[in-house]
């Protein structure tokens, strides 16, 4: 299901991997819990989730920062059996379990369903703690890399990541240029009351579904540019952006329900919402989605309102946004929002360049 | 007819408190000599013989009394290598390879030496050698040759389930009694250091149970002494791309059974 192809296999590779895999099924099929085995990473919608969007590791990170790596990891092993709280990304991980079961009930055999890896910097002795806290709350977790700090770059790649979500600016970065789609979470100032039966995605266009092309007619010629050229090029597909991918795993997983004669029942709920209006430069962003052949349930053309108060309503489980003057709006009032660090919106802040200092030779 | 020879070019290490660890000549060195000449190229294990050397050197930083080091023996198996033994010295010096000792032994008596030696870790190229030693209890790991041969300023070992080659077989009590002892040795080792910037770095991967499976493998690692840096979860998913970003020196399993929950 993964954009990222793997590398040519010889034969011993193969029989090697099959080997793996049929002791992996023997293992899970003999488990006295019967925990659902993890799904072959080809086949499967593989989201990476990092220690800290998981959890709430506020309280562990600064005693990392302010008094360093021993005394963080001495920390966490005395406090093993301690469950962590829930960090940002844990709706959404919950969210993705319950369709996980929605699909297994229609598809037993299928192995197309989500599948959810903890990818980690931290020392494998605090993974203990975590590993602790996903049973605390029953977490299908049942794959994670701790890398003891290396760059989990290469891992996302091994695993065929469709999505990966970090604390981390500089990790997302690296993923996003790497081709992977990732973005960076902020736990949302109040709570919020989130479906538990239906998983709910929001989305930005520009530089997030699509490319930042449009956008970066809009900062360097305005706005009346924009729409003019919008409504010339009203039949030409915009480039796809860094979470496109990620939208047509949702889409394909959304169609094993409608086969299935659920379609008013999915638990999946894809949304767009974009400053762009309707009328002046919607078209093109429908035309391009039906020219992808990707649905999206709603779509939102704001007209250059503020996002907040409509994502209140809508109540995703994560709202991916290019901009961060989107996500802050987002975020004071309770939508849990996700940076995607991609295109010209990121030389920018509410609309001003941002002055890069000046860099010494 | 085994005979030892101690390399005088290397300090001895302490008898006691040092970690024998034994590498066969096939693993050091390339079978052809340098044109002309009675020296042997290097082979594939340079970079790990190198990185235990610079373990020494950092323990010894740390300690300039430290005993607890790596002794390090070039063993010959096959007869036609014992009867190079002199280039095989000769070589040995030129390249100056921190060896301690040599093991000049056939394919009849080289588990002998291994034992008469007190080797708590044998590494091979070759997948019957290792077999053989680990079921006459000498632990033994399989060097892999896609990564051995990367330089490195750190050993790196990996525990798993299952080495490359496919073994079948039990492990004796004495094995295992072997096995833990070098696991704790190497623990202790790992100790002198932090957990940053340390010469050593311990890496788990399951390839087949689930995430408690992999847990407890931590924590019995741990009870053993060692700390595992990186850890590795795969449930299934195929070993071949993460082994390649993780680049090991050696892997640790099959005398290591005690893993398995």
């Amino acid at each position: 299901m993964s954009e990222i192809k793997p590398e040519d296999k010889t034969a011993t590779d193969k029989n090697e991997e099959e080997q793996d895999w049929e002791a992996a099924k023997a293992f899970f099929e003999s488990l006295k819990t019967k925990a659902p085995r993890p799904p072959k990473p080809q086949n499967a919608v593989t989201i990476a989730v990092s220690s800290r969007t998981l959890f709430n590791m506020v309280a562990e990170r600064k005693i990392f920062v302010d008094e360093g790596v021993e005394k963080y990891v001495a920390f966490q092993v005395e406090h093993e059996s301690d469950p962590l709280k829930p960090g940002p990304a844990f709706p959404f991980v919950k969210a993705l379990m319950n369709v996980n079961t929605r699909l297994r009930n229609l598809y037993p055999d299928s192995e197309e369903l989500f599948d959810i890896v903890l990818m980690t910097n931290n020392h494998a002795q605090v993974g203990v703690r975590l590993i602790n806290s996903i049973n605390h709350y029953g977490l299908t977790i049942e794959r994670f890399c701790m890398t003891g700090g290396k760059s989990p770059i290469g891992y996302l790649k091994a695993y065929m990541t469709n999505l990966y979500l970090s604390k981390s600016a500089d990790k997302v970065t690296e993923a996003i240029e790497e081709g992977i789609a990732a973005a960076t979470m902020f736990m949302s100032r109040q709570e919020s009351d989130l479906s538990d039966t239906q998983l709910r995605v929001a989305f930005d266009g520009d530089a997030v579904l699509f490319s930042d092309e449009s956008e970066i007619i809009v900062k360097k010629h305005g706005l009346d540019t924009f729409f003019e050229h919008e409504k010339k090029f009203e039949n030409k597909p915009l480039a796809q952006g860094p979470l496109k991918c990620f939208l047509e795993a949702l889409g394909k997983l959304q169609r094993k329900f409608y086969a299935k004669n659920e379609r008013l029942n999915c638990p999946i709920r894809t949304f767009l919402v974009t400053a762009r209006s309707a009328a002046s430069s919607g078209a093109r962003v429908l035309k391009t989605l039906r020219s992808w052949g990707l649905e999206i349930d709603e779509a939102l053309f704001l007209a250059g309102a503020p996002k907040g108060p409509l994502l209140q309503k809508i109540r995703p489980h994560i709202f991916f946004d290019d901009q961060m003057f989107h996500i802050e709006g987002a975020n004071e009032l309770g939508t849990i929002s996700a940076h995607v660090p991609y295109g010209i919106g990121q030389k920018y802040n509410k609309g001003k360049l941002i002055e890069e200092p000046k860099k010494e030779e | 007819m085994v005979s030892t020879v101690t390399n005088t070019d290397v300090k001895q290490k302490d008898v006691d408190q040092a970690v024998v660890v034994a590498v066969t000549f096939a693993a050091v060195f390339e079978p052809e000599t340098e044109d002309g000449s009675s020296i042997y190229r290097l082979g594939v294990a340079l970079p790990l013989v190198q990185v235990l050397q610079r373990v020494n050197e950092r323990l010894l930083e740390k300690n300039p009394a430290e005993h607890q080091l790596f002794d390090v023996i070039l063993i010959t198996t096959e007869s036609w290598q014992q009867q190079q033994n002199s280039s095989i010295i000769n070589s040995t010096r030129h390249h100056g390879l921190e060896v301690g000792r040599f093991c000049f032994s056939t394919e009849e008596d080289y588990i002998e030496s291994l034992m008469q030696n007190n080797v708590q870790l044998f590494l091979t190229t070759d997948g019957n050698e290792a077999l053989q030693a680990t079921q006459q209890g000498v632990p033994s790991a399989l060097l892999d040759t896609n990564w051995v041969s990367c330089p490195s300023e750190q050993l790196r070992v990996l525990f798993c389930e299952k080495a490359i080659f496919q073994l079948n077989m039990g492990s004796t009590e004495a094995s295992k009694k072997s096995a833990q002892n070098f696991l704790a040795h190497l623990g202790q080792m790992k100790q002198k250091f932090g957990v940053f910037d340390s010469p050593l770095c311990f890496t788990l991967v399951t390839s087949h149970g689930g995430k408690d499976n992999c847990c407890c493998a931590l924590k019995s690692l741990r009870s053993l002494g060692v700390s595992v840096d990186e850890a590795y979860c795969l449930g299934g998913a195929p070993r071949g791309p993460i082994l390649s970003l993780l680049r090991p020196h050696f892997l640790l399993s099959d005398g290591f059974s005690l893993l398995e929950g």
